[in-house]
């Protein structure tokens, strides 16, 4: 294969052959799909019904038939050795040595467990400093975090970073007082404050782990192509626990490779920014990237939500390349571990991918980026689209089968029998062939994967459960596109749990709606049309099943059971990376969170810590202070419990307020004490590795 | 009674001294002796403080002078705090002078949280969303649910009307 000398070089006729080739096949497949629901529906003439449902077919069938496309290319790309149009094979093998750009490497948090977010970024200091040219990365933390606990857990684990591996100067905390804009405003401060001292932004997200290696090629390979806006790599799921987890892990080992290799076939340097793990051009970032605000009547309504897709079409409009590192290993991060969280993280981007169609239309939006912005709405319109569709053909079917009866004859003609036959195989053939291929794809690695038995076996139970999730997110896809399109908000009636399992009174407040549709469904089948029955019975299993489907799916101990029978296995277990090695919490250290407040209050350390973190006010208003010193004395009497989230968050805000909480704490006598702060006094010291929050339940 | 004030200002001051980290049992017992000694025979002048009230505010005047002198400027006291809990020399707690290399150490300790700031505008471009901007505002900017609810009126009174017309002439 010739060498790929550098993306300069990429000829404009490549990337139109590419993409004609890829529209061609997408439009043909689609096409073909198109003429055989034609001949079926003309049997016995076009009703307004038909003509409605072969509206909402076209774009279904084009959904399904592109998502097969790019998978198929991307196989046959593999298949003859890789594409030489990959931007790290502009890397000179082996590897030059000399320095780097400048990069700052950025952790946006927002309330994520510091323990696991700051032992990822030991790991990736670590793994950077042994490459020997850790000089070039500094490594910032951008908390947005609102709880305030979880605040001055960061600043103590960053500081505990700080003095075990060395990092003052190199690892920086950055606490923001007012978080505007989400995580696309955090890195925007960032970048107000410190951008000008970097060349080039690596964004991970709080879960986000990547190699040193990985992160220097990513710097070199962005000093070997200046016109390289946006390098994204494609992160592996790792560490997956639950069985929701253990099947995504798979299934993007499964079929991932596919489609990324189909992604990168037909856009090349028009890729797409998925907002983490990827190296950023900072000057044209910041020249050219600023969000721009959409049309809308409140400031809410006007902010776009999910930034990355919008952020790249912006950066190729500037004349800057996107791609898409899909080969390079060493960038990994982790699954949501049940399907509420999943579906949660669904709800933000279906509101973020929604507010993308302005996009669609705008004068000088890229081609590939119009692409890219179109599969991302239809991401999500195709589920209301879906279920209208299903609820059409039923309802048509059910009259042609109730006139059939009047007039003696068979409700489906013979001809069209064998023609609905054609189509259900295509349509069966386009799902689920790139599974086949994907499973070939691995088949010379299997034994990673456990062999080839049960990578076989991991592959069909991938299978099941995608059928068996995939009528629940058919429900709340269009519960999220129809909220949305109302402007109401979609809210969840769940706590926020450190654990994985879903109880079954959550699961049944959340997945009861979809299991009454389901029944429903299937009880006005059964009465009105019960030959559609086993027809419509996958889907219908599927929302009938949703409450057992999402408390397996969310349980760690049947993932546990699973990993041990080897199903479901990435080749990460098998080989663990020398870089998520040490990120569980060790045995022992399990009850390691020691309350935040507690910890700024009593400690002399954390407390210290934290008020140096402060900038001090010159001059305080006398009613701020009557303010604070109110809320000061509250809490010491009422305990962290009496104070809101908002008033403990206003008294950490203040460098002299925490101070004299410190001292007041000490030198209250034991009466005046909240029993909550008796109690932490007494035990702060034998305990501080032990406490937990449990110990103050109740206090 | 005042035997149990005693206790517990004693059992507080050792607490707050071993947050300090000082471990050894010999010289939390020392420390924790020579403070309360202090405390007594500040408490018989002023007895409106408890023993415990009298007690933590010197063992609390003495460490935050102690911060202050090592960090050599008041105001970065705090970071010497830092610093001296992430040196690991806790047996010279409280003591002085101090040896000069744990001072320098101590004075020279970079805690920076950040770099510093160089400050730059991010300026947003108004970006030109064509034909359906134009649309979404012809459609909304002009929306109201008076017209709505008139229109709705209005065709609701013509089915009436229209089925009234059937009734009437041809049922």
């Amino acid at each position: 294969m010739k060498p790929f000398c550098g993306t300069d070089s990429l000829k404009p006729d490549v990337i139109s052959l590419r993409q004609a080739l890829f529209l061609a096949t997408g439009a043909g497949i689609t096409i073909c799909g198109i003429l055989l629901m034609v001949a079926i529906l003309r049997v016995d003439g076009f009703s307004v019904l038909e003509w409605v449902l072969l509206g909402l077919f076209v774009p279904l069938f084009g959904q399904i038939a592109f998502g097969f496309t790019i998978a198929l290319w991307g196989f046959l790309i593999l298949l003859a050795g890789g594409d030489r149009y990959q931007v790290m094979r502009t890397l000179p093998e082996p590897p030059a040595a000399g320095p780097v750009g400048a990069t700052a490497i950025v952790l946006p948090v927002f309330n994520e467990d510091p323990d696991r977010t700051f032992r990822g970024l030991e790991s990736m200091f670590r793994s950077v400093e042994a490459t020997g040219a850790g000089g070039a990365f500094d490594f910032f933390v951008l908390s947005d975090s609102n709880d305030p606990d979880r605040w001055v857990e960061e600043e103590t684990e960053w500081l505990r970073l700080c003095v075990k591996c060395q990092g003052f100067g190199r690892i920086f905390y950055r606490k923001r007082r007012v978080s505007l804009h989400g995580k696309s405003g955090n890195v925007a401060d960032f970048c107000r404050r410190w951008g000008k001292r970097y060349q080039y932004l690596l964004v991970l997200d709080a879960d986000s782990v990547m190699s040193g290696e990985t992160i220097l090629r990513l710097a070199r390979v962005m000093d070997a192509n200046p016109r390289a806006g946006i390098v994204q790599t494609s992160p592996q799921i790792v560490r997956g626990k639950s069985v929701l987890q253990r099947f995504v892990q798979f299934a993007t080992r499964l079929v991932g490779p596919l489609f990324a290799a189909g992604s990168n076939f037909w856009h090349l340097g028009g890729g797409n920014y998925w907002g983490h793990n990827a190296i950023i051009r900072l000057k044209p970032f910041i020249e050219q990237c600023v969000l721009p605000e959409i049309p809308g009547h409140t400031a809410a309504a006007r902010h776009i939500l999910s930034h990355d897709t919008v952020e790249a079409a912006l950066m190729h409009q500037a004349g800057y390349q996107v791609w898409f590192a899909y080969q390079e290993e060493g960038s990994y991060e982790e699954g949501p571990p049940n399907l509420t969280e999943s579906l949660k993280r669904d709800r933000r981007w279906c509101q973020g991918n929604l507010q993308h169609f302005w996009f669609l239309f705008a004068p000088g939006t890229p081609f590939t980026n119009r692409i890219h912005i179109f599969f991302g709405l239809m991401a999500y319109l195709t589920a209301p689209l879906l279920v209208f569709f299903i609820g059409l053909s039923s309802w048509d079917s059910h009259v042609k089968q109730r006139f059939a009866v009047y007039v003696a004859e068979p409700w489906v003609p013979v001809s069209g029998v064998w023609t609905s036959g054609v189509l259900l195989a295509l349509t069966l053939t386009l799902l689920f062939l790139p599974k086949l291929l994907g499973f070939l794809h691995l088949l010379p690695r299997t034994k990673e994967f456990g062999g080839v038995t049960r990578a076989l076996l991991s592959t069909v139970l991938e299978t099941l459960l995608s059928v068996l999730l995939a009528p629940v997110l058919l429900f709340f896809y269009t519960k999220f596109v129809v909220l949305t399109l109302l402007g109401l908000r979609v809210t969840w009636k769940t706590q926020n749990r450190d654990e994985s399992s879903i109880p079954f009174g959550e699961a049944l407040r959340t997945f009861g709606a979809p299991t009454l549709c389901g029944l429903a469904a299937g009880a006005a089948a059964l009465v009105w049309s019960p030959t559609l029955l086993p027809w419509l019975s996958p889907v219908l299993a599927g929302l009938v099943l949703a409450i057992p489907t999402a408390m397996i799916t969310s349980s760690e101990a049947v993932g546990g059971w699973l990993r041990k029978l080897g199903l479901l296995l990435i080749p990460e277990e098998a080989s663990v990376p020398p870089v998520l090695r040490d990120l569980d919490c060790p045995a022992g250290e399990d009850a390691m969170a020691v309350s935040g407040v507690m910890q700024v209050a009593i400690s002399p350390e954390v407390n210290a810590l934290h008020s140096s973190l402060l900038r001090r006010s010159r001059a305080r208003a006398r009613h701020k202070a009557d303010h604070l010193a109110g809320l000061r004395k509250r809490l010491i009497e009422e305990g962290p419990q009496g104070l809101a989230r908002r008033e403990l968050s206003a008294l950490l805000w203040d460098a002299e307020a925490v101070e004299l909480l410190h001292r007041d704490i000490w030198l209250s006598a034991e009466q005046d004490l909240h029993p909550w702060w008796r109690h932490a006094l007494r035990h702060y010291n034998e305990n501080t590795i032990r406490l937990d929050r449990r110990d103050f339940q109740g206090l | 009674m005042e035997e149990l004030a005693w206790n517990a200002a004693c059992l507080r001051l050792e607490d707050y001294l071993r947050a300090h980290a000082v471990e050894p049992r010999e010289r939390l017992l020392a420390l924790t002796l020579s403070i309360l000694a202090e405390a007594k025979s500040a408490h018989d002048k002023l007895p409106g403080l408890t023993p415990l009230e009298c007690t933590m505010r010197i063992a609390s005047k003495k460490t935050d002078t102690w911060f202050s002198l090592l960090a050599g400027d008041p105001a970065r006291a705090a970071r010497a705090r830092i610093a001296y809990f992430a040196g690991g020399r806790n047996d010279l707690f409280l003591e002085w002078p101090l040896p000069e290399d744990f001072v320098a150490s101590i004075r020279s300790a970079g805690i920076e949280a950040g770099p510093a700031l160089e400050f730059q505008s991010l300026i947003r471009r108004e970006l030109d969303y064509g034909a359906m901007q134009d649309i979404a505002r012809e459609t909304w900017d002009r929306f109201s649910w008076g017209h709505v609810l008139s229109a709705f009126a209005l065709w609701l009174a013509i089915f009436f009307a229209a089925w009234g017309i059937y009734l009437k002439f041809f049922q």
